[in-house]
Formats: C-alpha cells, sequence, structure tokens
C-alpha cells in the first residue's frame, strides 16, 4: 500500500484583524495509502477544516502556511497555485457540510457537474451530460434532477449531489469534511452508507473530518485526533477505543452518549480549548486534564510512537512524549 | 404676468380654469388626464403632453448614455477592487469612488464645463448655427453637445456603483460555491465569470434600481447647467416660471418612470434569481 | 442609499458592547476618523465664522471676481467679497440647513421606524405602506414642486427635505427594532408587566441608538446635497448665504465665462468633502454594527509560504 498523500509539519497561521496571529494548525503530520480511510477528530476550531484546506491549496489570501504536503512525492504546499490547481478534484476531492450554500444556488445542478468534467477533460456536451446523469444516479439521486437548482433539493440530496460532483474526475483521495453534520440522523446514516460503498468500489481514500466520534467508529480504520491544532493521538480506531493513550481522546470517547444501554455517564469536558493566537507552554490540554502531573504545565509533549500505529502526544506515556 | 390688465388677467384665468375652487381644479386635472390630456402649458400654450414629449425623446438619449456608462464602469471596477482586495488597486479605486459620490452632481457639471470650454460644447444640444445639416454631422452635433451631461452623470453614478458593485462582491467572494469552485480546480477568472458574478448580479440590480430616483434628480441638475432641452430642464424652467400644468405633468412622468424602472428592476432580478418563483 | 464600505482589512471580531460604539469606531478605523476630524474642523470652522472669517460677508475687497491672491487665497465673487468669507459663512447655513433637516427626518423617521417594529401587526403594515409612497416618489423633483409652491425660505427648505428624508431612516430603525424586540431581556422584561414605552426608552432605543447615529450621519449628507441642489435652481432662501448659493451665483453671473473658477471650483469642493466625510464616518458605523465575518475565499493575493519550522523529530 503505497501513500498517495502525506502532510508533514504542517503550521496554518491566520492574520487578525488587530495585528497578530492565529496559529491554527501546529505542527501536523498525516499519511493516507491507497484505499486507507483516516478520520480526523476534534472539537470546533481545532484546525480540522484548516488542514483540509491546505491540504487542497486552498486557505484565503489572509493565510500563511510551512511544511509539505506532499502528493506522490511531489511537494505541492511549495508549489504554489500552479502546481496544485491541476492537481484538484483530479488527485484529490473535498467535500463541504451539507448545510454550506457549497453548491452555486443559480445554476443547475447537473450544470455544476458537467464543468469539473469539462474543466478536467473528461467529457464534454452532451457526453458530459450523459456522465452527469450517470454520476447522480449512482449516488442515487434520479438523473431528472440535474436539471433542478440546489434550493430545490433537500439537504440529504445536495449532499449526494455534491459527493458525486466530488468523484466526477475518479479522484484518488476524497476528503470529506463534515458530511454528516447538519443533517437529520436518518439522512446522516444513508450518506454514511453511501461514502462507505463509494469508497470500496472506487478504491478512494478517505479523510474523514468530523467531530463526531461515531461516524469515524463506523467508516475509517485508523484516526487521529485533535486538539489545539496539533494531533495529540492517532492510531487504529479500535485502539483508541479500547486503549485510549491520551486523556482528551478518553474523555471525548466517554462524552459520547452510548446508545448501547449501558449505564456509562455522560461525562462532558469542563473548560474550554486554549486561544491560538498567543505562543502556548506546555501541553495545551493540561488546563483541563484530569491527569495532569507536572511536566505538564511546562514541557510540551511531541507525538510520540506507542505500539504499531499508535502514537500519543502525552507525558503519561513517558515524560517528554 | 406682471403687466396685464385686470381684465386679461379674468380672461386667463376662466381660460386655464384657475377661477373654480382648488378641489375642482384637482377634479379636473384627474379627469382630464384619465384621458391622456396633460393640460396646456402656461408658457408658450402648447399642450404639456408635446412638450414633455419632445423633452422626453432628449433627455433619453443623454441620460441613458451616462447611465450605461456608469454601470458598466462602476461594476467592472467594483469587481477588480474586490478582487485585488488589500491591495493599492483596491484603495485606489474606492478612493475615487467615493470622490465622485460625493461630489454634488451640478457642480461636477461646472467644474467639467471649466475644464473643457472650447474643447467640447458646453450648452444645449445642438450648434443653432449649423444650417441645414446632414443626417451625419447632426448626429455628430448632437453627440458632441453630449458628451459632457452624460459623463457628469456618467461619472457621479460610477462612484455609487462601483462601491455597490464592489461590495456585492466581496460578499459573495466569502460564499461556500466560491471555495467549492476553487477546490474543482478553475482559474480565478473563471471563478468569478461563472459563479461570482452572476451571484454578485443579483443585489447589484436591486440597489442600481433604487438608484433610478437619483437618476431623476441629476437629470435636473445636470440640463440646467448645460442647457440641456429635456424633461430637467422642462421642470427647472416650469419652477421659475411658475408653469403649474408643465410642472404638474413632469413631475407625474418621473414619478411614474421611477415606478417603471423599479418594476423592471424587480423583474430582471425575478429571472436572473431561480430561488424565486411567481 | 447606503453603500458598504469593507474597510481593507477589517474582517472583523463581533462588536463587544453598544456602549461606546461610535466613539471606538471612530477611533479605530482611519477611514471613521479622517471623516470625523473633517467634519470637526470644517464645523469649527463655520461656528466661528463671525469671529475668525478674514474679512466681513458684504464687504467689498476688490473688483468683481477678483483673481485669487496672497490676500486672497481663493479670489473674491461677483460682489467682489472674498471667497474664503464666502465659505465660512457659507457652510454656517448649509451645515445648519443639514443638521436641522437631518434632525426632521431622523425625528419622523426614527419615531415611525421605533413602532413599527416594536407593535408590529397592521400597525407596522400601515406604516410601512405609507414609507414606500414616500420612497418611490423621486425626491428632488417633489422637493423642487413643493419649494417652488411654498415659497422659498430658510424653514421651509429644512421641513421640505426632512419630509422627504426620513423613509431610509424608518426602514433601517424598524428592522432593528424588530430584532431588539426578540431578545430575551425583552421579553423579560414584559413578562414583568413593564410598560411599552419603558421597554422603549430602557432596552430598544439604546441599542438602536448607534444604528440610528449612523444613519443621521448619513442623512446629513444627503440633505446637504439637497439643500445645494435647492439653491442652485433658484428655490433656496434668497437671504441667506448657503454655499449652495455660492455656487448659484456664480452659475448666474457667468462666472465660467469670465473664467473665474475659483468662484465655483471651491464651495462645491467644501460641499463634496463635507459630504464625503459625513459618508465615511457614517458607512464605517454601519460596518462596525454589521460585522461581515466572511473571509474571501478567493483573492488576487493567496496565502504566503514560510519557511518549514520543524517541532521536534516526529517518532512515528
Amino acid at each position: 500500500m503505497s501513500t498517495l498523500l502525506q502532510v508533514e509539519d504542517l503550521h496554518v497561521w491566520f492574520e487578525l484583524p488587530d495585528g497578530g496571529e492565529l496559529h491554527a494548525v501546529q505542527g501536523l503530520s498525516l499519511g493516507v495509502g491507497t484505499g486507507e480511510r483516516v478520520g480526523l477528530v476534534g472539537e470546533s476550531g481545532c484546525g480540522k477544516t484548516t488542514t483540509a484546506l491546505a491540504i487542497m491549496g486552498l486557505l484565503p489570501p489572509t493565510a500563511s502556511a510551512s511544511g509539505r504536503v506532499l502528493l506522490d512525492g511531489k511537494d505541492v504546499l511549495a508549489g504554489g497555485e500552479a502546481t496544485i490547481r491541476p492537481r484538484r478534484w483530479v488527485d484529490v476531492a473535498i467535500v463541504f457540510q451539507g448545510a454550506m450554500n457549497a453548491l452555486n444556488p443559480v445554476r443547475t445542478v447537473g450544470s455544476q457537474i458537467v464543468e469539473a468534467l469539462e474543466l478536467h477533460g473528461r467529457a464534454r456536451g452532451g457526453a458530459a451530460r450523459a456522465r452527469a446523469a450517470q454520476l447522480l444516479e449512482s449516488v442515487g439521486i434520479p438523473a431528472a434532477r440535474a436539471k433542478r437548482y440546489p434550493h430545490e433539493l433537500s439537504g440529504g440530496m445536495r449532499q449526494r449531489a455534491a459527493i458525486a460532483m466530488a468523484l466526477s474526475c475518479n479522484p484518488r483521495v476524497l476528503i470529506a469534511d463534515e458530511p454528516t453534520t447538519a443533517l437529520d440522523v436518518m439522512v446522516q446514516a444513508q450518506i454514511l452508507e453511501l461514502l462507505d460503498a463509494l469508497c470500496r468500489d472506487f478504491g478512494l481514500a478517505l479523510i474523514l473530518v468530523t467531530h463526531d466520534l461515531p461516524v469515524v467508529a463506523q467508516l475509517c480504520d485508523a484516526a487521529a485526533v485533535m486538539y489545539a491544532g496539533e494531533i495529540v493521538e492517532r492510531g487504529p480506531v479500535d485502539a483508541l477505543y479500547h486503549d485510549p493513550r491520551h486523556p482528551y481522546t478518553r474523555l471525548l470517547f466517554a462524552a459520547t452518549a452510548d446508545l448501547d444501554g449501558r449505564d456509562a455517564p455522560v461525562v462532558s469536558i469542563p473548560g474550554a480549548p486554549p486561544r491560538l493566537d498567543r505562543e502556548l507552554v506546555g501541553c495545551p490540554f493540561s488546563p483541563r486534564c484530569d491527569r495532569r502531573f507536572d511536566p505538564c504545565g511546562t514541557l510540551r509533549p511531541a507525538l510520540r510512537a506507542l505500539d504499531d500505529g499508535h502514537a500519543a502526544a502525552c507525558h503519561l506515556n513517558g515524560v517528554g512524549g | 404676468m406682471p403687466h396685464a390688465t385686470p381684465e386679461t388677467r379674468l380672461a386667463l384665468k376662466r381660460q386655464f380654469g384657475l377661477d373654480k375652487s382648488k378641489l375642482t381644479q384637482y377634479g379636473i386635472y384627474l379627469r382630464e388626464l384619465a384621458h391622456g390630456n396633460l393640460g396646456v402649458s402656461f408658457e408658450n400654450s402648447q399642450p404639456v403632453w408635446s412638450n414633455l414629449r419632445t423633452a422626453t425623446l432628449n433627455t433619453l438619449p443623454m441620460v441613458a448614455l451616462g447611465t450605461i456608462f456608469a454601470i458598466v464602469i462602476g461594476t467592472l471596477t467594483g469587481v477588480v477592487a474586490a478582487w485585488r482586495r488589500g491591495t493599492f488597486v483596491e484603495g485606489a479605486t474606492v478612493s475615487s469612488a467615493l470622490a465622485f459620490y460625493s461630489m454634488p452632481t451640478h457642480w461636477l457639471g461646472l467644474m467639467l464645463v471649466i475644464l473643457f470650454t472650447g474643447v467640447l460644447p458646453t450648452g444645449g444640444m445642438t450648434n443653432d448655427f449649423l444650417i441645414d445639416p446632414s443626417w451625419w454631422t447632426h448626429l455628430k452635433d448632437v453627440l458632441s453637445h453630449m458628451a459632457l451631461p452624460s459623463l457628469t452623470l456618467g461619472l457621479v453614478l460610477y462612484g455609487e456603483y462601483t462601491l455597490i458593485a464592489r461590495s456585492a462582491m466581496l460578499e459573495t467572494l466569502g460564499e461556500d460555491y466560491v471555495l467549492t469552485a476553487r477546490a474543482k480546480g478553475l482559474k480565478p477568472w473563471a471563478i468569478i465569470r461563472r459563479h461570482a458574478l452572476p451571484n454578485a448580479l443579483l443585489p447589484i440590480v436591486t440597489l442600481v434600481a433604487l438608484s433610478l430616483g437619483y437618476i431623476v434628480a441629476g437629470a435636473i441638475l445636470i440640463e440646467t447647467v448645460f442647457s440641456w432641452p429635456g424633461v430637467g430642464r422642462a421642470v427647472y424652467e416650469a419652477v421659475l416660471q411658475r408653469d403649474y400644468p408643465m410642472l404638474q405633468g413632469a413631475f407625474l412622468l418621473l414619478t411614474i418612470s421611477v415606478v417603471v424602472c423599479n418594476l423592471v428592476a424587480d423583474l430582471l432580478y425575478f429571472k436572473l434569481d431561480p430561488r424565486i418563483t411567481a | 442609499m447606503s453603500v458598504v464600505l469593507y474597510e481593507p482589512g477589517v474582517e472583523e471580531a463581533p462588536v463587544r458592547s453598544r456602549r461606546g460604539l461610535v466613539w471606538e469606531t471612530i477611533r479605530r478605523r482611519p477611514s471613521a476618523t479622517v471623516g470625523a476630524v473633517l467634519l470637526l474642523v470644517i464645523a469649527l470652522a463655520a461656528v466661528l465664522a463671525p469671529w475668525i472669517a478674514p474679512y466681513g460677508l458684504h464687504d467689498q475687497v476688490g473688483p468683481v471676481f477678483g483673481r485669487p491672491s496672497r490676500s486672497h487665497p481663493l479670489g473674491l465673487d461677483d460682489g467682489g467679497i472674498d471667497m474664503v468669507t464666502l465659505l465660512m459663512w457659507g457652510a454656517r447655513i448649509s451645515l445648519v440647513v443639514g443638521f436641522a433637516a437631518t434632525a426632521v427626518s431622523i425625528l419622523i423617521g426614527g419615531v415611525v421606524g421605533i413602532v413599527s417594529g416594536y407593535f408590529g401587526g397592521w400597525v407596522d403594515t400601515l406604516l410601512m405602506r405609507i414609507t414606500d409612497y414616500f420612497l418611490v416618489i423621486p425626491d428632488v423633483p417633489l422637493m423642487i414642486v413643493v419649494a417652488a409652491i411654498w415659497g422659498p425660505s430658510l424653514f421651509h427648505i429644512v421641513i421640505v427635505i426632512g419630509i422627504l428624508l426620513w423613509t431610509g431612516t424608518a426602514r433601517v430603525i424598524r428592522a432593528q427594532v424588530k430584532s431588539v424586540r426578540e431578545r430575551v431581556y425583552v421579553k423579560r422584561a414584559r413578562a414583568l408587566g413593564a410598560g411599552h414605552a419603558r421597554i422603549v426608552l430602557r432596552h430598544v432605543l439604546p441599542q438602536v441608538a448607534p444604528l440610528l447615529i449612523a444613519n443621521t450621519v448619513l442623512t446629513v449628507a444627503v440633505a446637504v446635497f439637497d439643500e445645494t441642489a435647492l439653491s442652485f435652481l433658484g428655490l433656496g432662501d434668497p437671504s441667506r448665504i448657503s454655499l449652495g448659493k455660492v455656487i448659484e451665483n456664480a452659475f448666474q453671473r457667468a462666472a465660467i465665462s469670465s473664467g473665474a473658477w475659483w468662484a465655483i471650483v471651491p464651495p462645491g469642493a467644501l460641499v463634496a468633502i463635507v459630504i464625503l466625510a459625513c459618508s465615511l464616518v457614517g458607512q464605517a458605523l454601519e460596518d462596525a454594527l454589521n460585522p461581515r465575518l466572511r473571509v474571501a475565499h478567493l483573492g488576487a493575493r493567496t496565502f504566503r509560504l514560510r519557511p518549514l519550522v520543524g517541532r521536534g523529530a516526529e517518532s512515528v
């Protein structure tokens, strides 16, 4: 299994209106191989969407970044717009949150898929329209809806259409940013099934960005837990659930209500994530951690490998991380 | 009529129906209006209707030229300014737009007169000294006279439209479908042309329509400065000469045209935005 | 006629409190600062005109349309009067008319907006219908007609302008009041039995005040323009010299053909500056009240690259 996409030591800063900077992503490294499914989990504001945008070179003009994003071994971050643009949608595609206005409201759904096809030379004119209809069918939308405008589709259908559009140029990696948030539960399940089937059928690698743990558990083999702009633990989903090596991971799983009916109390994590516009000293989670001890306030733990594929950034595994 | 004898005054009063009560006068006016009769001008004793028709035909090309110039150039510069956010180009564009937007219309007209005296005609619509001109010469003559008045209107409106277009564009550029378009691999100009602009046009159309009332005001001032024989100047002269029928007629005409333009703008919006259904 | 300014670099944190918002905005945003300073300087010069004007308002100090010189930096008008003096006195009247007309307009518009937004229902519908009718009528022609019929006097001009400008204010205030009314503390106050007047005064008004101020400033700009326009068309008060009148005089007395640009350019420029200053302050305030939290996804600049940071060995 070759590594398709490798992110190395990614940092992202945002300019703040009053001067100063927000250090949104702090030294993140992540890899995804053919057919692999990785979840990127964390609370809102932890930097997961920013990471997804950085991978595709979609950061806004007020941002600056450093690090490497290797696509087939080539650094597309340093290469800039000219390097990444031809590879967008063709190698890596992205699906945004369903509640977003991700589809142009004044153009028909079909025409937007056709646009992607024609842009990357997959088809033209009538053939493109046919292919677009086919793609819609494959995600469970009747082909006739291609002539409809986004506001005429339900939230779930819009999300499916976005997925169809994302797959139109046969990418090898699909990034799904909160694909099921803001959809109701029944529809969520359908979308997840759809993603599962599509990834399987097309051998897609998937990066699933979400705050919703059950979704990750259902769809992904491995996951990385983000906090305050960095990955604090990563590994196979089972390992994270049964043997979390970072207090945040443990509390995250505990905070999720268990629908199996066991009476474990729902625990919420007190406090709030740290502000990222100033330099952090020590472990960023320590103010909220129930297991903190001396080194946590002064020494920032590094992400250290533990067992096979499992890594955590916590002094509890050995001081220094 | 300062030197008329009392008898003449009375006769004139009778002729124009001014001896009846105000209410009756208004009633008569409305009745006549329903029949398409706007009354007769005090000044030249011609039907108001035909006076206004000539005036309107004179005003329309001049206003149209200026407005179209402003819409096209203004939208273009507004879009560019939004695109080049945070750069010198944006700052310069906004500053110049604000400057023109703040200038009183008639003053700008006078400034242009000062600048272009001798280069372009600054008064009237035609050169009265041309004897029996050919069609082509006549056209050139009118156009050269139209240049400054239209330019004045165009500049003042350009300021406003640039600011409108820029803010509409900035709003649109923050929308998620723009991010999607970028993620698809589209080039910036294609994104603007196919996704941002069609959406930005919606608020632009609305705001441009709202500015039509201002165009009317501008037209009055500009035609006064440049002695352009249009509706605006007709209003001005009717005021000076207390030519009430003309004044009423012109005012009615102006109000109706603003209403019609707003209607047209609504229809246009209806056509541009698929989210609105009948 | 509201046009959003979008100050460069201000995709901004939400406003912390309404108190002192006006002052804060003026301090923080360069455009607002410039505008406020300009207005202050001009207003000061206008107010102090009787004392600091270099010459008398009616003193002929030179020939008709005298050229600018060291003692008369802006030349003389058609009556041989010093232009700088004229400008200062003219600004007085123009500003007075501007503020007075705005006061009338804000009063009517504010009341209509608050009543409409607060009570809703048929009152709202009725008032909005009336507002719509006024909105559609083109302002300046109506002003011309009314001024022509009523007769020229400062008072009439103020009333005429005020009567036509209130619609914009009414709409904006109504929208704001509607949203404030739905807020928790207002509902609580009502539940506690507070009377309408009390609620309006203590809860609604403070929330609406900054927007009202922004709208006031913008209205002043329009009022000043309208006064200029009316004066130019000969409908201004002939006994008072406003900036508009100065321009009209120059126009009527053929300043242009005499080549006396100094009789026309400065007064209009001063009006333009006043309007510009008002627009800057007003827009900045409106911006501050409706922060656009959106970051542009697209722009000519792209995100910057920085050298590699390296946070210690990645041991996976």
